[in-house]
């Protein structure tokens, strides 16, 4: 555990954030958003954590807040940071960090279309995987998807009862089911 | 000096040297792309939204469908992350048969890239004799899980069920079988100065930057950087057997295929050790009734090498029957994407396929 | 010839009917994740070549069009396009139970659900996903309505274009697409 205390210290000792080591190979930091670019900044060109694992968004609606999750690597140390950031839900917005790491522009484009989060100065086609969408963004947590399939998409009738369709089968053919089997039927 | 014109130039989603549903726009002078672009979303399915709706083990018939060309990595990364936030713990018996399924897994997706990599280069043979007998591994799996493509296998705790009786010995002849036929594959396709001429020097990644641009599995060895989940952080029963990482230099077309060549026969010696080494016992921890199966609030994030590199989950309860979040990385959302659109540039138009192969690109995980 | 008589077939239609049963050039386009059971189809075990099956790589010179399992709605303009771009006569596969009424897939916001809404559907094979062997006896199935010369969805399909335009405009909603003449 000597290379999670080594630079869960220096990052403690470096911005005053608060931090601690989840397992082996795992710690995890809690950031204000302001100062996140010059955590990764700073674990990229002095400690060595030059590989962008992740980068992830939880919707935490009860809370009115998104949770931003940066997850770096180093290939020295073989340790992972998690770093945990927090911003609002309304107007959500947050600093772009593609000039750290390119890999980051499909990241936030995917967060920008699925949740709705602004990045400034990020360029980029608007759309990443939808096509027209004009709808809500379909990741956040009050977008009900299966309401919104209902209503677009023609639904074959026969799903909505969830029928065991053995027993249809068993009427039509004549078939007798046993009664051991007759256990695993829904009813 | 007069400035050349440029062209715009639509690579799929229809097209027969793409790899899966999706498109790359190229603008290309001549016979050389300028600049390229991956245009992604022809199979998102909204596969994390869908997640939410059900609960954990539900979960397992989604995780399978993320990447179709190698379905168990993505379950046993996700297993394994439940296992985390659950601290359940997996008998050694259970450790041993994730292994076989996951080399297994990876042996019939390197036939499959055989049979992509030397089909884009126009050479069909590979293909024909790789994918053909491809089946006898997948019926390997048939007999195992029930399945020849999504096994749903893998389980939080376990494994779904125990190896049927005579089946190590019908996995040790198909090994033997694989074995023999992929020296014959290797002859036709290595020893071929056609593949040989357009593999090397071609779809260079650079050493110096491919941890920075995130570049991982076989991709990364090609350019003599030995990085590999299985002996970073070891997971089921890696750390007790033996076995190579191999890696090559040169970062081309030609230093991948050296490495997937490579590894498909470690797989099959790790396969053949992990059916020696297999303890007795018991393969599964009971789990709970699935429609009340809680899980405690927490996130967890595992990962695992597949044939395309690493793959990672990144999963978040909050303490209900569902979970809050599962966000999938899979190997391809870099390699596929912002690396594709750095190394396309300068490349010949019939090269974009190839490289497309042995990048290892799968749409369906890049947009989920 | 007298069996063709009583299936009100000239002889011109048995041949012709005949001759395009034995060659199905299949378009290459893997919609879906059913595209992974295509290549194990194609080759040594299964064979699919050895009842004219074989794959073709523009639309123009395509005979069947597979849709290989769920249609995201952004691929669903592509194939739209596809299909309208072949030649007569042509036929569509629906692959998997996700074509048939979303499958796994029913409360997605991306995936039609029924896929005979928006083109006409002539087999549907189910299965998630459907085996080689599966796959051959759908094919075999449409090899059975060609030779009795009832697979003509394409031509219901111009009669009903309205129908099936009203339907897919409902789900594209930027419809920028050529209008193909036939």
């Amino acid at each position: 555990m000597e290379k999670e205390n080594k630079i869960l210290e220096a990052i403690k000792v470096a911005f005053n954030v608060e931090g601690h080591i989840a397992r082996e190979k795992r710690v995890m930091i809690t950031a204000n958003k302001d100062i996140v670019s010059s955590i990764l900044l700073f674990c990229k060109n002095q400690q060595g954590y030059i590989h962008l694992n992740h980068m992830s968004v939880v919707d935490r609606i009860e809370d009115g807040k998104f949770e931003l999750n940066y997850i770096i690597w180093s290939p020295t140390e073989k340790v992972t940071i998690m770093l945990k950031t927090f911003i609002d839900r309304e107007n959500a917005e947050m600093e772009n960090i593609d000039s750290i790491w390119d890999q980051a522009n499909t990241y936030e484009r995917e967060m920008r279309e699925m949740y709705g989060i602004q990045f400034p100065g990020l360029i980029g086609r608007q759309d990443f995987a939808l096509e027209d969408w004009d709808e809500m963004p379909p990741m956040r947590r009050d977008f009900d998807t299966h309401a919104y399939a209902e209503k677009t998409f023609y639904q074959r009738p026969g799903r909505e009862d969830a029928k065991d369709v053995r027993e249809e089968l068993t009427k039509q053919s004549g078939e007798v089911i046993p009664d051991f089997a007759k256990k695993y039927s829904r009813e | 000096m007069v400035r050349e014109k440029e062209t715009t130039l639509y690579l799929g989603p229809q097209h027969p040297g793409i790899t899966g549903n999706m498109m790359i726009k190229l603008k290309v002078t001549g016979d050389t792309v300028v600049r390229a672009e991956t245009h992604v979303g022809y199979l998102h399915r909204a596969f994390e939204k869908l997640i939410e709706r059900r609960n954990w083990l539900q979960t397992f018939t989604i995780l399978c469908r993320f990447c179709v060309p190698e379905p168990d990595p993505m379950e046993l990364t996700y297993a394994r992350a439940v296992e985390e936030l659950e601290n359940r713990e997996v008998p050694e018996r259970a450790e041993y048969i994730r292994t076989i399924v996951m080399e297994l897994a990876r042996l019939q997706s390197f036939m499959l890239w055989y049979a992509g990599q030397s089909g884009s280069a126009g050479l069909y043979l590979t293909g024909q004799w790789s994918v053909g007998d491809r089946n006898y591994i997948l019926d390997l799996f048939e007999e195992l899980t029930g399945g020849r493509i999504y096994h749903m296998y893998i389980w939080p705790g376990g494994v779904r069920r125990d190896l049927p009786k005579g089946w190590k010995d019908k996995a040790l002849k198909t090994m033997d079988y694989i074995e023999k036929r992929l020296d014959e594959y290797n002859k036709i396709m290595f020893d071929n100065t056609i593949f040989q001429k357009r593999a090397q020097g071609v779809g260079i990644v650079p050493k110096d930057k491919a941890i920075e641009w995130g570049v991982v599995g076989a991709p990364l060895r090609g350019t003599g950087i030995k990085h590999d989940v299985r002996i970073d952080e070891p997971y089921c029963a890696y750390d007790k057997l033996d076995f190579i990482v191999p890696t090559q230099e040169g970062g081309d077309v030609w230093a991948r295929a050296l490495v997937r060549q490579e590894e498909a026969r470690q797989s099959i010696n790790i396969i053949r050790q992990a059916l020696e080494k297999m303890p007795e016992g018991e393969f599964y921890n009971k789990v709970p009734n699935p429609m009340k199966w809680t899980v405690p609030a927490g996130e967890a994030w595992t990962k695992t090498e597949s044939v395309r590199g690493e793959v990672g989950f990144y999963v978040v309860s909050d303490g209900s029957n569902k979970p809050r979040r599962v966000h999938v990385k899979g190997a391809a959302y870099t390699n596929g994407i912002t690396v594709l659109e750095k190394i396309l540039p300068g490349q010949n138009i019939a090269d974009v396929s190839f490289i497309l192969n042995s990048m290892g690109v799968c749409p369906p995980e890049m947009e989920r | 010839m007298t069996s063709n008589n009583k299936d009100k077939q000239t002889i011109v239609e048995y041949i012709q009917n005949w001759s395009r049963k034995h060659s199905l050039f299949v378009m290459a386009y893997g919609t879906g994740c059913g595209a992974i059971e295509i290549p194990a189809t194609m080759t040594s075990r299964y064979d699919a070549e050895r009842f004219g099956i074989r794959g073709a790589a523009t639309p123009r010179q395509a005979d069947v069009l597979l849709i290989t399992g769920y249609l995201a709605t952004k691929t669903l303009k592509r194939v739209i396009r596809v299909y309208e771009q072949m030649q007569d006569p042509k036929y569509v596969i629906g692959f998997g139970s996700c074509t048939i009424n979303g499958g796994m897939y029913y409360d997605s916001y991306n995936t039609i659900n029924a896929l005979d809404r928006y083109i006409p559907v002539d087999v549907y094979i189910n299965g998630c996903m459907p085996r080689p062997e599966a796959v051959i006896s759908g094919f075999v199935q449409l090899q059975k309505q060609i030779a009795e010369g009832t697979a003509n969805n394409a031509a219901k399909y111009k009669e009903n274009l309205e129908w099936y335009r009203a339907n897919q405009k409902k789900i594209i909603k930027n419809w920028r697409m050529p209008d193909y003449n036939w």
